[in-house]
């Protein structure tokens, strides 16, 4: 099962970056533009001295965003297997599996992140004993699962959705031509789910990182927390704040925004083939 | 195979692995048979709780590690068991759930000793320092704690004397995660003054930035700090090996040696209780 | 209303242990009241403010002018892309201190309490999606009927008042329903900033009383019930103004 993504050359990797540079060429001007007036604005005011605890600190705010990163790769493995799960559950045709699915994913829908998240931290077990031996469950690891159980009852939806856009054409079609229902979802059913799935998928992806802040709240060690921590420890000065959060707000547009450019190209290329 | 009979096996298959992964819960629920002391010994590390933004106390150098007079001691005690030491970071609001979950052995935190907490956790006597809830403000513009009455102070979340504060004086204590929001927001005006421990803040003062502020009234009450272990563990081995730390540490000038080391400004409390557990020895001359 | 549960929580305290102090307290009832009053004010406002922003920022996105154009993809971009709990900070801490003071007594606060800073930064970023929402319900408005409109003698703000963005808006509605819902459980965050809602209040609460899981439950409920109310609401409302035949 191979899923291509960008079959013309038109819209392979290389001109999609090349296409970026192009049209978003004032974006990126306007990036290098107000970089260079707050450089000249620090300088000016003789807020180097801010500059320079940023910079001392930043390798450390750094380690805390990898943090983030790693929890939201680990949640979104967690929330698209137990989303597909649920995806499956909930086109079920029995009753019994049908009605605590769409109540497990109206709870985690109607439940804000932060709830969820204080649920999971404060009220679950931090520690596993299997056969004799225990098992420490680190802090962010319950923080990645909370990120997953929202992120999964969406995706339950989003596969549910795409399941039942596949026309019944094709079902009939696989069915006389001798699949059985295992393999129709297989061979044709699933492929075109997951094309039609990706962008949703990917933007979920992209709000399940930006989510990951809040687990500095619950005592997490990520970005946020080691901004605290760092801005404590240069003496919480005047004006210090502003940098290193805009440092964080950096990060984050850095690692997002691409993947976001890459949600829409994939959408777009998605949209064309099939019209 | 049509699908109701694959859907039902999927399901089944989720539900098998979901009770064994809850009988596995279930399981670890029970009472361990060894003590505490060998089961630290034998895992080679003791996670103790530190804040990690309380300067001396407990606080960050620039490579991320944990450094102060709090981890000094809770290096100590590593020392003394003969493993290693594992720094976790706890908040005000978590520190004694994070005990209960087993998370960690020892909250070494600037806990205050209050009796809710003694109903819940294992409180280590002697404590280990002390302070007490007072203000930080710009000069002039405090003179008396009623000044405080009607206006917002920033503090902290998880202090146990917000809202005694509170209740006390009329005053709403808008809580903030972290000490560097709190005192943010005092600059920029969001409340009349900083409510947090004394030590805290004549550490603060010290710093250039904050010229021009000051700690005007005197703090409320002198609250002892203590660390702790698990209630049921206060009277094992491991927790008498704690309290015997605590002693000695008073007893042999370690805590004003460190106190020296880190700058700590407020050392009254600290010289008492080194003359009060320091044995008069004067007898041996005889 | 108080007294008439009180006694009852009481009871269950007494008999089971399970401390829902926020109803036998008056203190923490008043506390428990306020934050939830608190919270419903701020999704009201920032739902209201989004909708706004959305629909200038969607028209905005039509006009002639690159600037404007570019300014509006600038911000949707910038607040799409970035986490929304930082961009609270970043308003409250980073812009907050710089701005207008107003004296109160013995100190000077910024003119923009916490709770507007929450209003702001949350209806920027639910703005933010709502004019991607907008921008492709207007362009789903058939070029046909904008032009039948002009050729009618209405003016262009007539045209976009009364045809372009009543027919945009039916079109958009359930993506907009979904982000409405989304926004009102993001208010959850301004507890990052001490806004005193009911996340913050109930945190209060449990930090004072050690009965964590009764106060996480009662939060749980609290937004579960008001989402699921503003859920079903919405769909009401959709099932009323659905164009036949559009969308789904």
């Amino acid at each position: 099962m191979s899923v291509t993504l960008f079959k013309n050359k038109e819209n392979s990797p290389l001109t999609f970056v090349k296409a970026i540079f192009e049209r978003k060429k004032w974006l990126l001007l306007f990036i290098v533009a107000s970089l260079v007036t707050f450089y000249a604005v620090f300088m000016i005011y003789g807020l180097n001295k801010n500059l320079e605890v940023l910079i001392a600190w930043a390798p450390f705010v750094f380690k805390g965003f990898l943090l983030n990163l790693s929890m939201s790769f680990f949640s979104m493995i967690i929330a698209t297997i137990l989303g597909l799960l649920l995806g499956l559950a909930l086109i079920s045709k029995t009753r019994a599996i049908t009605l605590p699915s769409r109540a497990v994913m109206n709870i985690f829908r109607n439940s804000p992140w932060l709830v969820v998240l204080f649920i999971t931290m404060y009220l679950f077990p931090f520690e596993v004993h299997i056969f004799g031996e225990r098992y420490a469950i680190p802090g962010w690891w319950k923080a990645t699962i909370a990120f997953s159980l929202p992120v999964m009852a969406n995706l339950g939806e989003i596969f549910r959705g795409a399941v039942l856009s596949i026309p019944k054409s094709q079902w009939e079609s696989a069915d006389s031509l001798g699949f059985n229902h295992l393999q129709t979802m297989r061979y044709i059913i699933i492929p075109q789910c997951v094309k039609r799935a990706l962008p949703s998928w990917m933007n979920w992806y992209a709000l399940l990182t930006l989510a990951t802040p809040m687990a500095s709240i619950l005592g997490v060690q990520e970005s946020v927390s080691n901004t605290r921590a760092a801005v404590e420890s240069a003496g919480a000065g005047p004006d210090l704040l502003f940098p290193f959060y805009l440092f964080l707000l950096a990060l984050f547009f850095i690692y997002i925004y691409p993947i976001a450019l890459l949600t829409r190209a994939i959408e777009r290329n998605y949209s064309f083939k099939n019209q | 195979m049509n699908i109701r009979s694959l859907e039902n096996k999927r399901f089944v298959n989720l539900a098998c692995k979901l009770s064994i992964f809850t009988a596995a819960i279930a399981v670890g629920h029970e009472a361990v048979a060894s003590s505490k002391l060998d089961q630290i010994q034998e895992e080679g590390v003791i996670r103790v709780g530190v804040l990690d933004d309380f300067k001396p106390f407990s606080f960050r150098d620039t490579s991320g590690n944990m450094q102060g007079i709090s981890v000094e001691l809770a290096k100590d005690v590593a020392n003394t068991l003969g493993v290693e030491f594992e720094p976790v970071v706890v908040t005000s609001a978590n520190r004694m759930q994070f005990l209960d979950q087993g998370r960690i052995d020892l909250i070494i935190a600037g806990m205050s000793d209050r009796p809710e907490r003694r109903e819940k956790v294992g409180i280590i006597e002697p404590s280990y320092g002390a302070s007490g809830p007072t203000l930080m403000a710009k000069e002039g513009v405090i003179e008396t704690w009623e000044d405080i009455s009607g206006k917002p102070v920033c503090g902290k979340q998880g202090a146990f004397y917000n809202s005694l504060i509170e209740r006390e004086f009329g005053t709403t204590v808008v809580a903030f995660t972290g000490n560097a929001e709190a005192k943010a927001a005092l600059r920029a005006g969001r409340c009349i003054a900083w409510l947090y421990d004394d030590a805290g803040i004549i550490n603060t003062l010290v710093s250039e930035d904050w010229q021009g502020y000051e700690m005007p009234v005197d703090p409320k009450y002198v609250n002892p700090w203590a660390m702790a272990v698990l209630k049921d563990e206060l009277e094992s081995s491991y927790g008498t090996l704690v309290t015997g730390l605590a002693y000695r540490w008073h007893a042999s000038g370690k805590i004003q040696e460190l106190a020296k080391e880190w700058d700590l400004q407020a050392t009254s409390w600290i010289d008492q209780m080194h003359d009060k557990m320091k044995q008069d020895t004067s007898y041996l001359e005889y | 209303m108080f007294d008439i549960i009180a006694p009852l929580f009481l009871e269950i305290h007494k008999t089971t242990g399970l401390n829902f102090v926020t109803f036998y307290d008056p203190y923490e009832y008043g506390r428990f009241i306020s934050g939830a009053g608190k919270s419903l004010q701020l999704m009201l406002y920032t739902l209201c403010l989004s909708l706004i922003i959305g629909v200038l920022g969607a028209q905005a996105q039509t006009s002639k002018s690159k600037m404007l154009r570019g300014g509006v993809e600038i911000y949707v971009q910038a607040f799409r892309n970035t986490p929304v709990m930082i961009q609270l900070l970043f308003f409250y801490f980073a812009i907050g201190g710089i701005g207008p003071v107003i004296d109160a007594g013995g100190y000077y606060e910024p003119l923009i309490p916490a709770f507007g800073w929450a209003v702001i930064a949350i209806g920027l970023f639910g703005g933010a999606y709502n004019v991607e929402i907008f921008r492709s319900g207007i362009e789903a408005v058939p070029a046909s009927t904008t032009q039948a409109a002009k050729s009618l003698g209405m003016n262009k703000w007539q045209v976009f008042s009364r045809i372009t963005l009543p027919l945009a808006f039916r079109v958009s509605f359930p993506s907009l329903g979904t982000n409405l819902i989304s926004l009102a459980k993001t208010t959850s965050f301004a507890y990052v900033i001490a806004v005193p809602e009911v996340t913050y209040m109930l945190n209060q609460i449990w930090a004072d009383n050690v009965n964590v899981p009764e106060m996480i439950f009662l939060l749980f409920l609290f937004y579960f019930t008001v989402i699921t109310a503003l859920s079903i609401f919405l769909n009401w409302l959709e099932s009323r103004i659905t164009i036949p035949g559009v969308g789904k």
